[in-house]
């Protein structure tokens, strides 16, 4: 479903330049639960921005569904995002002012759908992720697990075929860490591919493959060969 | 709709997150756009033009027909003199034509009344065609010879009366019986340019209109310009106001078509000739014939102080544009992380437009409100301070249409570098702050 061929990233600034990708190939399939490790600072934020679109790259391939996602118009990408891609930030990124409904529903907004169809979406996501009597709170009235499970409802509402996690559990305690945990797994039951940054070798050990990231190179992607590799 | 109605939503919670330097933005666009439209109002109503289907039609003629020979700044003359008049009325070529002055007398029903000082047209059967002034009761001289009679303007037949249809009515002008043939309905013709040689076209409209001939007969001398180049005694003017070179009248023609005024204008020139080969021209021949539309530029009526306050007040939009767009610019950046997010989680550019728009009605809207407070506050100043202009203070349909359109433009303007700067942000970067 995802294939990156030779993906490199390189951030300029005026004074230095950062190799965060260099010549990355990465093949994930349908329905996995792949784990992101890596040192900080090594590209596990970068990589999963580039998979979610929210970020360039300088050169390489990103293959979405076997389509190259090189030179789609804003519209176009904008529109993959929002129908195909749920999101989970490093930090929660509610709106404060908000209410937890009106915060799931921005993804819905943006796709057109009819108001009915938002709010049995909005309702499912909130019952899956137990929150649905807090609906009307507002997200400083939530727990910071809670938020977190309004940000997963948030990027599940649109039923996505790929959920980009960036340390999903990075905020909370061992105890709440768990049950959101237990959410990602039973969200990928359902059959959504899952990529998690992860710092937690036990959650690491948890999902079904484990990528490891040094230096902005991929290291233990053990399912996949780069094409040329195989064809030599 | 729907999702129209949600874009509206999110602009009101963008503005309660941040409702002071939204509310100094509209207070900065209202002051700037209601100063300059008060002024926009004052320069649109004095420089219109009152008879648009006709006054390229309408000509001012002057001669320098004079008896005396001119040798420094020899300017022609811009009224004409009784007998000028008449030569230049031996033709038919204009369709119509009337000569006309002012004069101000005094009127009232009986001796036991307190009179009312009136400002008096003198003027021929033809004006009132010249001009489409509407007429309310009863009919206009029907040619241009002597007679009693007066026409009332609709307020001062109010004034005298009480009411309009005072046809047949006695009064005393100036203690001497006239009846009232006519009036007008409600006229105000804005700017007056058939007075624009004396400069006097932005004031109000006379009171009651005189037949010319009745005018010199009962010796009204002229209220404003009037010259006399032989000795003539301008204080005699019944008796030698008509045969001597006392010029005081104004005179307007009708020429409709270019051929008309082609004639008009060889009439004109072989007139003098004429009067030249019997020695009563002994100045170089300097014809005028000066059309309604130019009439103000013509003889430099320009108001150049309201022109110059329009500048002024140009500018000082331009400064509380630049001022808004910088207030709008900050608000747009502390909300840069929300556009970022809603792109992440999947708004397009466009859509992000949308949400612009709605913005920019609801400022659009609010600064409308305030332009038109400060607007009005504005004239109102305008009008203790400059009460010759207060006629000209009137807003029409075309003007606030106008207020509509350039209230609309600037609060676009003003939100429209900020919002492209927001959404074009680097995504990922603003998620992180
Ligand atoms: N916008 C940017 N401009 C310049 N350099 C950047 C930018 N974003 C990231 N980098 C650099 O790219 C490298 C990879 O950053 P990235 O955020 O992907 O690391 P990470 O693996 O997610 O780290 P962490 O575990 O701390 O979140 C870092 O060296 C970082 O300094
Ligand atoms: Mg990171």
């Amino acid at each position: 479903m995802i294939t990156l061929t030779n993906l490199s990233k390189i951030f300029r600034t005026e004074l230095i330049e950062t190799h965060a990708l260099r010549e990355v190939n990465l093949q994930v399939e349908e329905g996995e639960f792949a784990a992101l490790t890596g040192p900080s600072g090594s590209g596990k934020s970068t990589l999963l921005n580039i998979l979610g679109t929210l970020e360039s790259f300088d050169s390489g391939d990103y293959l979405l569904d076997g389509k190259s996602i090189n030179g789609l118009s804003d519209s176009a990408l904008s529109k993959l995002r929002n129908e195909k891609i749920g999101f989970i930030f490093q930090g929660f990124n509610l709106i404060k002012d908000y209410s937890i409904f009106d915060n799931i529903e921005l993804p819905l907004r943006y796709r057109g759908l009819k108001p009915a169809e938002r709010k049995q979406r909005i309702e499912h996501a909130l019952e899956l992720v137990g929150l649905h009597a807090r609906r009307h709170y507002f997200p400083s009235q939530l727990s910071g697990g809670q938020q977190q499970r309004v940000a997963i409802a948030r990027a599940i509402a649109g039923k996505p075929r790929i959920l980009l996690a960036d340390e999903p559990t990075g905020n909370l305690d061992s105890l709440m860490a768990r049950q959101v945990m237990e959410l990602l797994e039973q969200i990928n039951q359902q059959g959504c591919t899952i990529l998690m940054v992860t710092h937690d070798p036990d959650q690491a050990r948890r999902a079904g493959r484990n990528i490891q990231i040094i230096d902005g190179q991929l290291h233990d992607s053990t399912l996949y060969e780069p094409l040329s590799a195989q064809s030599a | 709709m729907e999702q129209f109605i949600y874009y509206l939503k999110v602009s009101f919670k963008g503005i309660k997150r941040a409702p002071l330097p939204y509310a100094l933005t509209i207070f900065i666009l209202s002051v700037g756009l209601g100063v300059f439209f008060a002024n926009a109002t004052f320069y649109y109503q004095l420089n219109r033009d009152p008879l648009p289907h006709k006054s390229d039609k309408l000509f001012f003629p002057m001669l320098n027909l004079v008896p005396y020979e001119c040798s420094t700044d020899c300017k022609t003359p811009s009224v004409l003199s009784y007998n000028n008049v008449e030569k230049l009325s031996q033709t038919d070529i204009p369709t119509q034509a009337a000569a006309m002055y002012s004069a101000d007398g005094y009127l009232r029903q009986s001796t036991e009344q307190a009179p009312l000082p009136v400002s008096i047209r003198i003027t021929q059967r033809d004006f009132f065609s010249l001009f489409d002034v509407p007429v309310l009761h009863g009919s206009i001289w029907p040619d241009n010879s002597a007679r009693h009679e007066v026409i009332l303007t609709k307020s001062s037949a109010e004034k005298l009366f009480g009411r309009t249809n005072v046809i047949g009515e006695k009064l005393l002008l100036d203690d001497r019986n006239v009846t009232v043939a006519a009036v007008l309905d409600t006229w105000q013709m804005l700017p007056r340019l058939y007075d624009a040689n004396n400069q006097n076209h932005l004031s109000d409209t006379d009171d009651i209109y005189l037949p010319l001939e009745t005018g010199y007969d009962m010796n009204y001398l002229s209220n404003t310009q009037s010259q006399t180049f032989d000795d003539t005694d301008y204080r005699q003017l019944s008796t030698q106001g008509r045969t001597g070179a006392l010029h005081q009248l104004q005179y307007w023609v009708q020429l409709d078509t270019p051929a008309q005024q082609q004639r008009y204008w060889q009439f004109m020139a072989n007139l003098v000739q004429d009067e030249k080969a019997a020695g009563r021209h002994p100045s170089a021949p300097n014809n005028q014939l000066v059309a309604m539309r130019n009439i103000v530029s013509y003889f430099g009526g320009e108001s150049s102080d309201i022109k110059a306050f329009a500048l002024v007040t140009l500018l000082f939009l331009l400064v509380c544009l630049f001022n808004a767009s910088h207030l709008s610019l900050n608000r747009y950046l502390s909300n840069q992380y929300e556009f970022s997010l809603r792109r992440a989680l999947g708004a397009s550019r466009s859509q992000l437009q949308l949400q612009m728009l709605a913005d920019v009605l609801l400022m659009a809207i609010f600064t409308i409100i305030g332009a038109l407070i400060t607007g009005f506050a504005g004239i109102k100043l305008m009008n203790q301070l400059l009460p010759a202009n207060s006629l000209f203070s009137n807003w029409d349909l075309p003007l606030l249409l106008s207020l509509l359109v350039i209230a609309f433009v600037c609060s676009y303007l003003v939100t429209l570098y900020p919002s492209l700067r927001a959404s074009f942000g680097t995504l990922n970067q603003q998620l992180k702050e």
